[in-house]
């Protein structure tokens, strides 16, 4: 685990948690925004997390699959994840590569990934109001 | 200036008035230096010589800048030999005793070094490093040309670094392969190292790559290559974001910056994981077409090596739980992909990426 400044910073915006990338991280930092979004969801009793990646240099099979895993968590948590911000070179060097970010939802940018998780949480949240 | 050098018509000044001058105007230039007495007496014996030739009254004149210049000319040769000094050792005046001290034993490590040399080698060495003969001299003794026998300075230069570094170390190497890569690394001749398996060697051989790195030391900073030791996360990073500097320089289009970085991040992340440690060489090269030129990029590493291959190079095969995607995704971003690899001797991939590259 890497013990120098985080590369990337988490903040809350609401129910949302936004995550926002600084700069290229290597592995073990992209494990640090892993442990660090997943108590941040329980802590902040967060419903949404929006991963900013804008800022990455490339998304190569760890970064993805790293990815993939904070959305899994975070559902476990009970937190929907949008990743936001994949560059056009950046898609196109994963698909070359072999890879997307498969199950895990994706939007062009900040406000469509908020968009996104208003639509997304919207629903449940009204049906359990009329009920 | 004393007085007989006003008048135009006085006699010529004493022999020990004119050493007086002359120690002056030595003195003044090279101060107290072991070999200002004897410029002195080669600019009193050259002005006695040339006596018959001045004019009367010009002989100090005439002394003061024939002492002028042989300091100049002495200076020259200083310079010279300072010049070609750091291509043997570094010799910079010790100031103090440590240093003193070390000086000697250098000098006795410099022997042992030129020892191992036959006699022409040693003299050719000598004779120009030492005592500054130039090269277009030395040829002409030899029946030669200045450049064969600079180039063959240089190698012995090449030699003598290694030669000195093990004396001085007392390094005795453990293998025959040693002493070659050693050579080739101090040369920096990429094409020796190649053909010596110098990069392949040095993962495997703790004292040559100590050694080497000692060498490369001075090696200048390049702009079409970069080599980058893999050991952690953090080098991952490193590597990529170099390749992209360098592919950059071809101009190469930005997607192409972000697949050759993510290529050089999936394979370098292989050694971090499966080898341990290991290297990086990214370089530009020329293809064979005029003009066209690419990145190549060398990921090499001395650790277990692939068991199987085909497997390996498979979609979805993976050992770590990771995606499987690493050597076929990366053979799918480049456009040239090889792969050589030895039961628990390592595994080297050349992937090149060419301008305007046509995909596999």
């Amino acid at each position: 685990m890497s013990t120098g400044p985080a590369l990337f910073s988490i903040l809350r915006q609401g129910q949302y948690l936004v995550a926002s990338v600084h700069t290229a991280l290597d592995d073990s930092q992209m494990l640090r925004l892993q442990g660090d979004l997943v108590e941040e969801v329980g802590r902040s009793r967060s419903r949404g997390i929006i991963i900013d990646v804008a800022a990455l240099d490339v998304l190569d099979s760890f970064g993805t699959k790293t990815l993939g895993a904070i959305a899994e968590m975070a559902r476990l948590r009970g937190a929907t994840t949008v990743i936001v911000g994949i560059q056009p070179d950046v898609a196109f060097a994963m698909v070359q590569l072999g890879m997307g970010t498969g199950a895990v939802a994706t939007a062009l940018d900040l406000e469509e990934g908020l968009a996104f998780l208003d639509d997304t949480l919207a629903l449940p949240s009204t049906v359990r109001h009329g009920q | 200036m004393t007085a007989t050098s006003a008048g135009v018509e006085g006699p010529p000044p004493e022999a020990d008035e004119l050493l007086a001058l002359l120690r002056r105007v030595v003195g003044a230039r090279v101060g107290g230096h072991p070999d200002a007495e004897d410029l002195v007496q080669e600019a009193y014996l050259r002005v006695l010589a040339a006596s018959d030739r001045i004019d009367p009254g010009m002989t100090e004149a005439y002394a003061v800048t024939t002492a002028r210049n042989l300091v100049a000319s002495h200076w020259r040769q200083g310079d010279r030999f300072k010049r070609h000094q750091h291509r043997l050792v570094d010799l910079d005046e010790p100031d103090d005793p440590v240093r003193r001290m070390e000086g000697i034993e250098d000098q006795g490590a410099m022997a042992r070094a030129l020892a191992t040399f036959t006699d022409d080698e040693r003299e050719l060495l000598v004779a120009h490093e030492v005592h500054g003969t130039p090269t277009a001299k030395l040829a002409a003794e030899q029946n030669s040309t200045a450049g064969a026998v600079a180039a063959k300075l240089h190698r012995l230069r090449a030699r003598l670094r290694v030669e000195y570094l093990l004396a001085h170390e007392n390094i005795d190497l453990p293998s025959d392969e040693c002493r070659p890569v050693l050579v080739a690394v101090s040369l920096r001749d990429r094409r020796r190292q190649r053909e010596t398996k110098a990069e392949n060697h040095r993962l495997r051989c703790e004292v040559c790559q100590d050694l080497a790195l000692r060498l490369e030391q001075q090696e200048p900073e390049r702009d079409d290559f970069a080599r980058i030791r893999i050991a952690v996360d953090a080098d991952i990073v490193t590597a990529r974001q170099k390749a992209r500097e360098l592919a950059s320089a071809l101009g190469f289009p930005g997607v192409d910056l972000t697949v050759i970085a993510t290529a050089v991040s999936e394979m370098t992340r292989n050694i971090v994981r499966f080898a341990g440690e290991g290297q990086v060489e990214i370089e530009l090269v020329n293809g064979e077409a005029p003009g066209r030129r690419g990145v190549q990029v060398i990921v090499r590493d001395a650790g277990p090596g692939i068991p199987d291959i085909e497997a390996a190079m498979r979609d979805g095969y993976s050992t770590y739980h990771g995606l499987g995607l690493g050597l076929p995704g990366a053979r799918r971003l480049m456009d040239d992909f090889e792969l050589v690899t030895a039961d628990g001797r390592g595994t080297t991939i050349t992937m090149t990426k060419w301008q305007q590259g046509a995909k596999k």
